[in-house]
């Protein structure tokens, strides 16, 4: 079972409630809750919130990508996957992502958890424009989908 | 023919608008598009390398939200978004 979605701030916002539902199974003896969260400092400069940039479907069709690569690499029974990441600006301490996952035992829900939090980091459409109390203003480098020296 | 680029994170600077349409001949390919773009910020943003080098690393997406490469051949149809490095979560 798999459910991934980019939602626009100003539209609505992650939601705890919704994921629990989608991944509550009498079969999932485990569920977890990995939770990204705007947070106060980064490279020496205090942060007051972070605007976030998606290519939507680009971002939807890689979550379920990453989900069924999951799905073949790794040994995961009943695994449900529900992902949420957040477009536009979040201020401080607000939800940025949320990756609830279940499956029968505990060790194949961290295993899940893990994985797709680090290839969303690795391969997913999504860029973060940083806001400081200096009321400066910076995209912050991150992972080239190409080689670029190829 | 006229191609139109969709912009995304860092690349948004390119342009006042979500987008930037460029000329280029008929065949070109995506090599031809990063040239065109590396031109268009050496132009307008002299003293920026930082920009010059998201040109470098980005990615260009399709209008079917496919990761074309280099060789990829682009029709008067030919819809691009262009993908700097990412970074979310």
């Amino acid at each position: 079972m798999f459910y991934g979605k980019v939602i626009e701030s100003s539209k609505g916002s992650l939601s705890l409630d919704k994921a629990q539902q989608f991944i509550a199974s009498e079969k999932c003896g485990a569920s977890l809750f990995f939770i990204g969260t705007v947070r106060n400092h980064n490279n020496n400069k205090n942060v007051t919130g972070i605007t976030y940039d998606s290519h939507d479907a680009m971002v939807e069709k890689s979550f379920k990508e990453i989900f069924e690569e999951a799905s073949k690499k790794l040994t995961i029974e009943h695994p449900a996957v529900y992902i949420e990441h957040a477009k536009g600006y979040i201020p401080l301490g607000g939800l940025s992502i949320i990756i609830a996952v279940a499956a029968k035992h505990r060790s194949q829900a961290y295993d899940l958890s893990r994985y797709i939090i680090e290839e969303i980091k690795k391969k997913t459409p999504i860029w973060k424009k940083e806001h400081y109390d200096d009321n400066q203003s910076k995209w912050l480098k991150g992972t080239p989908l190409i080689d670029p020296s190829s | 023919m006229k191609i139109k680029i969709e912009l995304f994170g860092d690349a948004r600077n390119f342009s006042d608008q979500d987008y930037l349409e460029i000329t280029l001949p008929e065949l070109s390919s995506i090599k031809e598009v990063r040239e065109n773009l590396m031109d268009l910020v050496k132009n307008k943003y002299p003293d920026n390398k930082n920009y010059l080098e998201i040109v470098k690393c980005s990615a260009f997406a399709n209008e079917h939200n496919e990761i074309v490469q280099e060789h990829y051949h682009l029709s008067t149809h030919t819809k691009l978004s262009i993908i700097p490095p990412v970074g979310g979560g």
